[in-house]
C-alpha cells in the first residue's frame, strides 16, 4: 500500500511537491520565529556567562535592559575581597565595568569600559583575531585634562599609549560580529558622541560586550568620577563548590547591600527582568506553532478530501475504514515528514542568510524545538488526514464513484 | 448447504435529499442461485443499479433484508460488511473505477493485498484470464476503454469471488468491445463457476444471461 502512496504523490507531482514545500515553509517558520525571538535574549545571555567570573554583582536599580542605572564604586571591591568563605579567601578577582552607549552599524551598542588588563577574564578563550588591546589613563581626570588641553573639543587622550604621541580618540575593541555588520576593521575611525574614536582591535564574537572601551577615558567622558562602575564580576576561588558560591553571594549581599548573582542563572535573571517580553515570545511560539498546525491541516485536508473516489474504489473493493484511513494518514505522512526535513534545512538555510546578511541579528536552532518542529509535523500530518479521512469515508461511496 | 447464494427480503430503499424523500426500491424479493448468470434489466432510473448496490453491501437498505451466502447483512457492522464484499463479491463498474495513478498490475495487486493476501500468480492469472498480460504494465490512462474493462474484470475476479456484480459493463464501451467484455464474463462464468449479476439496459447484453429480471419503478416485474 506504500506503493499507491508514493504513485499517487507521483502522479500528481506538483501539486504533491507544492504542499511538501508548504508544509516546509510551516515548518521554518515555527523554526525560525522561534529561534529569532530567542536567539537574540539567549545569545547575550551566553555572552555574558562567558567571562570567567561566577558572579556579577549589581545595583538593585540597575536595569540589564538597558545595562544602566544605579552606581557602584570601586572602593567596594576591598570590601569583597575580603570575603571569607568557611575560612578560605573566597575571592580572587574583581573586575569592575563602567557602561556607555554609542550607535555603531546603525544601532546603539554597549561599550564595557574595563581595565585593560581584566580584558582577558572577558575574551576567555576568545582570542583578538586583528589588533592589540588598548591601554588607559590613570584616571578620568587625567583623561579629561589631557583632552582640555589638546583641543577645545571634547576629545580623549590615551596617554599610556606606547606611542610617543598621546592619541586623541578613544581606542575600541569590537566583536566579530559587529565588525561584519558595521563594515568596520581595526585602523577605521568612528565617532563616539561628538569625539572621535578609533578602532583598535577586533575580538572574537562571542565575549560578553560587543564594544570595549578602557574604563577611565569612558568615565572621563561622562565626566563621572573615578572609581565609578555599572557592575563587577567576581572571579571566585576555583576551591568553591556551588554552595559555596552560593554562599559568597549572600556575604556579598550582606555586606555591601548590592545584588549578586552566580552568572550561571543570568539567563535565568534576564528571563526575570525581561518577563513580558519572555510572555511575548512564549506567545510567539505558540502562534507559530498554531500556524504551523494550521498550514499542515489545510493541505493535507485538501488533498484527502480531492481522494473521494480512491476511497470509494478501495471501500468497493472491500478495504475496511481504518486500512482506508491508514491509507490517507500514509500519504499524509510521506508529504509531512518530507517537508518536515525540507523545513529544517530551509531554516538552517535562512539563518545562514540572515545572520549574513544582518549579523547582529541571532537565529538560535535548537534540537529540542527541532524536535518539536519534527512532533508538529508528524502528529499534524496524521491528525490532519484523520478528520478529512474520517469525513470522505462518511460520504455515500456510490456517489463517489459516479463522479468522473 | 444450499445453492441459494443472494435472497432479498421486502427490500426497500428511500433516498433522503434535503428533506426530501425519494422512494426506489419497494419490496424486492429475488433469490440469485450459485453459479447462475443472472441480468437485471430495466429502464433507467428503475433502481437497478441501487439493487445491485445494496446487495453488492455498498449501500444500505431502509428496509427488508439480504442474504448473502448464508449471512444476513442485517447483522453485520461496517466491518463485516467490508469483509463480506472483500472476500465474496468482485465488482465491475461501467465507468471502470480503476486507481489512475498505478499501473494496471497494480490495480489488481492492491485488491489483493487489501485482502490481505500475497500478490503471486494470481494476478497473472487474472491478467491472463482477460488477455491483458502484455498491457498489465501501463497505467490507465494509456489503455483503451475497453482494455480498462478488462483490468477491471480481472480486478473482480482475482480473487475467486463467489459473485461479480457488474454494473452496465458494457454502458461506455462501442459494440465490438461489448461484446468482448460480454463474451468474457460468459467464459468467467462457464470456465470458474463465478457468480454474474449483471445490470444493463441492453438486451443484446441481457441475452448472455441464463436468466433476466426485468424491473421497473422499483419493483420486480417480471423474472424470465
Amino acid at each position: 500500500m506504500l506503493k499507491l502512496a508514493l504513485a499517487n504523490l507521483t502522479h500528481r507531482k506538483i501539486r504533491s511537491a507544492l504542499s511538501v514545500l508548504a508544509v516546509a515553509i510551516a515548518i521554518t517558520l515555527l523554526l525560525v520565529l522561534v529561534g529569532l525571538s530567542r536567539g537574540t535574549l539567549n545569545e547575550v545571555s551566553n555572552r555574558m556567562q562567558s567571562v570567567q567570573a561566577e558572579i556579577i554583582v549589581r545595583d538593585k536599580h540597575f536595569d540589564l535592559g538597558s545595562m544602566s542605572g544605579g552606581k557602584l564604586w570601586e572602593k567596594e571591591i576591598a570590601d569583597i575581597v575580603r570575603i571569607q568563605i568557611d575560612d578560605t579567601p573566597a575571592v580572587e578577582h574583581v573586575m569592575a565595568v563602567f557602561l556607555d552607549r554609542m550607535k555603531l552599524a546603525g544601532l546603539s551598542q554597549n561599550v564595557f569600559g574595563v581595565h585593560p588588563e581584566d580584558f582577558a577574564f572577558f575574551a576567555g578563550s576568545r582570542r583578538l583575531i586583528k589588533g592589540e588591546i588598548f591601554s588607559d589613563v590613570d584616571s578620568p581626570s587625567a583623561a579629561l585634562a589631557l583632552a582640555e588641553a589638546k583641543s577645545n573639543r571634547k576629545i580623549i587622550l590615551d596617554s599610556a599609549s606606547t606611542t610617543s604621541e598621546p592619541l586623541n580618540y578613544l581606542p575600541l575593541i569590537i566583536d566579530q560580529r559587529l565588525a561584519a555588520a558595521s563594515q568596520l576593521a581595526v585602523g577605521d575611525p568612528v565617532s563616539y558622541g561628538d569625539s572621535p574614536a578609533k578602532i583598535v582591535a577586533v575580538v572574537e564574537t562571542g565575549v560578553a560586550g560587543r564594544v570595549f572601551a578602557p574604563i577611565n577615558m569612558l568615565r572621563g567622558a561622562n565626566g563621572v568620577a573615578a572609581q565609578t562602575a555599572h557592575m563587577f564580576f567576581v572571579k571566585a576561588n576555583p576551591s568553591l563548590n556551588t554552595d559555596q558560591l552560593q554562599k559568597l553571594c549572600e556575604q556579598i549581599h550582606s555586606n555591601i547591600r548590592r545584588d549578586a548573582t552566580l552568572v550561571a542563572n543570568y539567563g535565568q535573571v534576564i528571563a526575570e527582568n525581561f518577563r513580558n517580553l519572555t510572555i511575548f515570545m512564549n506567545l510567539v511560539s505558540v502562534i507559530a506553532l498554531v500556524i504551523c498546525f494550521l498550514f499542515i491541516l489545510v493541505t493535507i485536508y485538501t488533498i484527502v478530501l480531492e481522494r473521494g473516489k480512491e476511497i470509494a474504489i478501495l471501500q468497493s473493493l472491500g478495504a475496511s475504514r481504518l486500512r482506508v484511513l491508514g491509507q490517507t494518514v500514509q500519504e499524509s505522512l510521506i508529504i509531512c515528514s518530507t517537508g518536515t526535513v525540507l523545513g529544517i534545512i530551509l531554516t538552517f538555510v535562512v539563518r545562514y542568510l540572515i545572520e549574513t546578511l544582518q549579523p547582529l541579528m541571532t537565529i538560535e536552532v535548537r534540537i529540542s524545538w527541532i524536535l518539536i518542529a519534527v512532533l508538529v509535523g508528524i502528529g499534524g500530518g496524521i491528525l490532519s488526514a484523520l478528520y478529512p479521512g474520517y469525513i470522505a469515508l462518511s460520504h455515500d461511496p456510490v456517489e463517489a464513484l459516479s463522479f468522473e | 448447504m444450499s445453492d441459494l447464494l443472494i435472497k432479498t427480503e421486502k427490500l426497500c430503499k428511500t433516498f433522503h435529499h434535503d428533506g426530501i424523500k425519494t422512494p426506489v426500491l419497494f419490496d424486492v424479493d429475488m433469490q440469485v442461485r450459485q453459479g447462475e448468470f443472472v441480468a437485471v434489466m430495466g429502464p433507467s432510473g428503475c433502481g437497478k443499479s441501487t439493487l445491485m448496490h445494496i446487495l453488492g453491501l455498498m449501500l444500505s437498505p431502509s428496509g427488508g433484508d439480504i442474504i448473502i451466502d448464508g449471512c444476513s447483512a442485517a447483522d453485520l457492522n461496517e466491518a463485516g460488511r467490508a469483509k463480506l464484499r472483500r472476500e465474496k463479491i468482485g465488482f465491475v463498474f461501467q465507468r471502470f473505477n480503476l486507481l489512475p495513478t498505478v499501473s494496471g498490475y497494480d490495480n489488481i495487486a492492491v485488491a489483493e493485498r487489501i485482502r490481505g493476501n500475497t500478490v503471486d500468480g494470481q494476478v497473472d492469472n487474472a491478467l491472463a484470464a482477460v488477455d491483458m498480460t502484455e498491457k498489465a504494465r501501463f497505467k490507465p490512462g494509456r489503455l483503451s476503454i475497453g482494455q480498462q474493462q478488462r483490468i477491471a474484470i480481472a480486478r473482480a475476479i482475482v480473487h475467486r469471488p463467489r459473485i461479480v456484480m457488474a454494473d452496465e459493463p458494457t454502458g461506455n464501451l462501442d459494440s465490438t468491445n461489448a461484446e468482448t467484455i460480454l463474451e468474457l464474463f460468459r467464459q468467467i462464468h462457464r470456465e470458474q463457476g463465478i457468480t454474474i449479476f449483471l445490470i444493463t439496459h441492453s438486451l443484446t447484453a441481457a441475452q448472455y444471461a441464463d436468466r433476466i429480471i426485468y424491473m421497473a419503478d422499483g419493483r420486480i416485474q417480471d423474472i424470465g
